[in-house]
């Protein structure tokens, strides 16, 4: 078969057939769709303002690398007037992060912005290998997910930006639509399509041993589902968008509060951070997990006085709280 | 790359999630705590006499509250406003249902006088009269829509005969593009319509082909057209949906049942939602629906009912097994395991057995869910409530020319795809990343979309004019047929003419 012409330009010989139209095109012309694509959701959606801080959370995976590029051409391009910084979250996993934090190091210096890193231990004053060492590795996703989504919020408030981005595509969106019906997650259905325009929706997608097996079934099914009609992961996407949690079902969730003991947000007197810190601390890590274990620790009296804690968390005003570093 | 905070499941037993046990406590019936338990539900042990009230039960919750007309004021018997109509499609789930509904609502004539006895105010009560007038069971026969594909007609008949007082209803599949059908159902009968699949815009003509004359070839070069393997269940699954809708309207009946149990209720929620379909995730589990296609302003609203909601496939399984039902099973459609649908079936019956809970819960949470932004009338195809803003959507989520600064100007054919639902329009033109034997004939269009047609184009007089003179002046389609003299005829073809 001779090979097609790009559909758009009609000059050059396609490359790739984009799943969202069906559309084969060139080389050329997919840089220039993908990157005018991500410019309309951009002015579109309003999401930043001249002057406004972003913080682009980067894993050193290609997702967030190609948000940083994209972020840093078009805000050159089309003259948004950010000021951008790559915010890493380090884990504390050995032999893991390490390479991927040498690719944010290394992204620091080729788009020219300034990097902060934030690490578990700086954070927690535990590392995620110090944590598997006493909860073992059956429950560790939920302290490295809560940690996760916590320590980005905590790492945009110290370098003071209005706000974060992830590189969350258009897979990782669908997959969360389904995964968040097949758990009944209300909460996180809601802010679903919300974090689509805005990319506020932390969870991880790199540590390919997770013995989350619920979540790799759905990806799985994903992948089916796109070969069987390559339209199928924005169609998902549509359906997220079209529907929402009725009123009804809104009025009898918990109300957002803050927590008591750091002041982050949370839906009772604790968050799920400083709860899970708090039997680590104690040595009752699985309190924060099981209904049981609560009680158990709860029934052993209140924390003690001398607990480690979370900094007390501020939102960002004022001049970042932190020194960053800037690319020499 | 490994991580060493998460257990490899390969390697490491440990790392795996404990499977939990079947039951929760004990083995004895959670009811009546002295029976040795026969069914494992969700972790709850029941006996045999006990599950057998436990299902009448979930039916009679999931439907009573929906039986009464809301108008018929404080009235505390069940009292419907028109007739019954069951869909059956021969599978294990309408067996079931058909099946439960006769026993609760249809007691054999020994066992209503034995209830007399005890019934209040006797037996002309009110109260104690049938709660539907007539009860029809319809039963849609797909076969025409491939070849090798048995008639199950008489068998179904066989079946439903059976459940006296219920009327046996035989429909197929081709009738939704048979004009007599649709005289029958009270529509009024047009020349027809079909569409050009190929473009996006999916351009409207009228349908002259005459060998599309036969419903049967309408309906499989409807089929055949269709661009995935997916989209050919889900065409067949619309079109026995409306089907089975008008004749509700036209039997006068207000409640149409299907046999959608939890399990295939959350298949069919999970794939819709994966064709584009979460604008109308809440009609899956039920609605309201009616159609004025008499013109005349007044029209019955049917209630779709889906009884089985909550109760599982397994649950299904035992009641049939349990009373000996006869199950004549269905075709499956060929091509259909590589669709969406199929696919989604495998997941969650997957995921049911080692997830049990995962069907109710993604059923109760798309209970939870409603409609984001306001609705523009209804699809003229699937004829549920139409999404503002579907076209302006995708326009903005996809570059699909370089010269988007400037639109093309917008044809004046009539495009159908402005009056279809997204899931409709994905249907009709998503491809498969392979390439399909599909024709690139035109697509006939069911009988009821030309009515509505009119219906979404309020500002035309007659919708057939308006079409007709747009492809006019477009060079479109429609020919015009007059006698043509014979000079006109020779000065025609002059230049191919020998000179005498």
């Amino acid at each position: 078969m001779a090979p097609r012409s790009c559909v758009l330009c009609e000059k050059s010989k396609a490359i790739l057939k984009r799943p969202k139209t069906g559309q084969q095109i060139c080389k050329e012309c997919f840089f220039y769709v993908f990157e005018t694509e991500v410019h309309n959701t951009i002015t579109q959606s309003k999401l930043f303002s001249p002057g406004d801080r972003v913080a682009i959370g980067a894993s050193g995976g290609k997702d967030s690398t190609v948000l940083a590029y994209v972020l840093k051409t078009l805000n050159e391009r089309y003259k948004y007037g950010l000021n951008l910084f790559l915010l890493s979250i380090d884990e504390g996993i050995t032999g893991y992060r390490d390479d991927s934090l040498e690719t944010v190091k290394r992204n620091q210096q080729q788009y020219d912005m300034p990097l902060k890193i934030l690490s578990y231990d700086e954070l927690y004053g535990w590392t995620m290998d110090a944590i598997v060492s006493q909860v073992g590795r059956k429950n560790n996703c939920t302290f490295c997910g809560v940690f996760r989504r916590q320590a980005l919020d905590r790492g945009a408030a110290m370098l003071n930006v209005d706000h974060i981005v992830t590189g969350h595509n258009a897979d990782d969106i669908a997959e969360t639509v389904l995964m968040n019906i097949m758990r009944g997650d209300i909460a996180r259905l809601g802010r679903c399509t919300y974090a689509y325009f805005k990319k506020l929706d932390y969870f991880s997608t790199e540590c390919i041993y997770s013995p989350d097996a619920y979540r790799g079934h759905a990806r799985t099914f994903l992948k089916d589902l796109e070969a069987a009609r390559p339209s199928a992961i924005i169609d998902i996407i549509h359906s997220g968008e079209a529907f929402e949690v009725s009123e009804e079902v809104k009025s009898t969730q918990k109300a957002q509060q803050t927590c008591k003991r750091c002041g982050y947000m949370s839906s009772n007197d604790l968050c799920k951070a400083c709860t899970l810190l708090e039997g680590l601390e104690r040595g009752m890590a699985s309190s924060g997990i099981t209904d049981r274990a609560r009680k158990k620790m709860e029934a052993e009296g209140p924390a003690p006085d001398n607990l480690r804690t979370i900094p007390f968390f501020r939102l960002p005003s004022g001049q970042p709280a932190v020194a960053i570093e800037s690319p020499s | 790359m490994a991580s060493e905070s998460c257990g490899n499941p390969t390697a490491d037993t440990d790392a795996r999630m404990i499977r939990r046990p079947k039951f929760d406590r004990s083995k004895f019936c959670v009811k009546c705590k002295e029976n040795t338990g026969n069914i494992v539900i969700r972790h709850a042990v029941y006996c045999k006499n006990c599950f057998m009230p436990l299902l009448t039960g979930k039916i009679r919750r999931c439907l009573e509250s929906f039986i009464n007309d809301k108008k018929s004021g404080r009235r505390t018997y069940l009292k419907a406003s028109g007739n019954l109509l069951i869909g059956f499609s021969g599978g294990l789930g309408s067996t079931v249902l058909l099946d439960l509904i006769h026993r609760i609502y249809f007691p054999s004539k020994m066992e209503s006088e034995r209830r007399a006895e005890s019934l209040k105010g006797g037996t002309a009560h009110p109260r104690n009269e049938m709660i539907w007038q007539e009860t029809r069971v319809c039963y849609v026969e797909v076969c025409s829509a491939f070849p090798n594909m048995n008639d199950r007609t008489e068998e179904a008949r066989a079946v439903v005969l059976k459940y006296e007082p219920f009327e046996f209803v035989s429909l197929r599949l081709e009738d939704a593009f048979d004009n007599k059908w649709w005289a029958k159902v009270g529509g009024k009968p047009g020349q027809g319509l079909v569409i050009d699949p190929t473009n996006e815009a999916l351009y409207i003509s009228k349908l002259e082909d005459t060998s599309l004359a036969d419903p049967v070839q309408r309906l499989r070069s409807y089929l055949s057209a269709l661009p995935t393997p997916t989209a050919i269940p889900s065409a067949i699954r619309m079109l026995v949906r409306l089907l089975l809708l008008f004749t509700a309207q036209s039997t006068n009946s207000s409640h149409l049942l299907l046999a959608t149990n939890l399990t295939s209720l959350s298949i069919s929620l999970i794939s819709s939602i994966s064709q584009g379909g979460g604008f109308t995730v809440k009609e899956e589990a039920q609605e309201k629906w009616s159609s004025d296609i008499a013109g005349e302003g007044t029209s019955r609203t049917v209630r779709l009912l889906r009884p089985l909601q909550d109760i599982g496939l397994k649950e299904c399984s035992f009641w049939a097994w349990w009373n000996e039902l006869h199950v004549i099973g269905r075709d499956k459609y060929p091509g259909a395991k590589q669709g969406i649908g199929a696919l989604t079936r495998d997941f969650i019956v997957g995921l049911e057995r080692d997830y049990p809970s995962t069907v109710s819960t993604i059923a109760r949470t798309c209970g939870k869910l409603v409609p984001k932004a306001g609705a523009n009338g209804t699809c003229v195809l699937c004829d549920r409530s139409l999404q503002i803003g579907v076209q302006e959507w995708k326009a903005r989520i996809s570059i699909r020319s370089l010269s988007d600064s400037t639109p093309p100007p917008a044809s004046s054919r009539p495009s159908l795809s402005d009056h279809l639902c997204y899931s409709c329009v994905t249907t009709l033109t998503s491809r498969s990343s392979k390439v399909t034997a599909r024709s690139d004939g035109p697509l006939p269009l069911p009988v009821w979309v030309q009515p509505y047609l009119k219906h979404s184009i309020p500002s035309e007089d007659s919708f057939d004019v308006a079409m007709e003179e747009e492809l006019k002046e477009a060079g479109g389609e429609i020919w015009e047929r007059r006698k043509v003299d014979e000079s006109e005829m020779k000065g025609k073809i002059s230049d191919f003419l020998l000179e005498e």
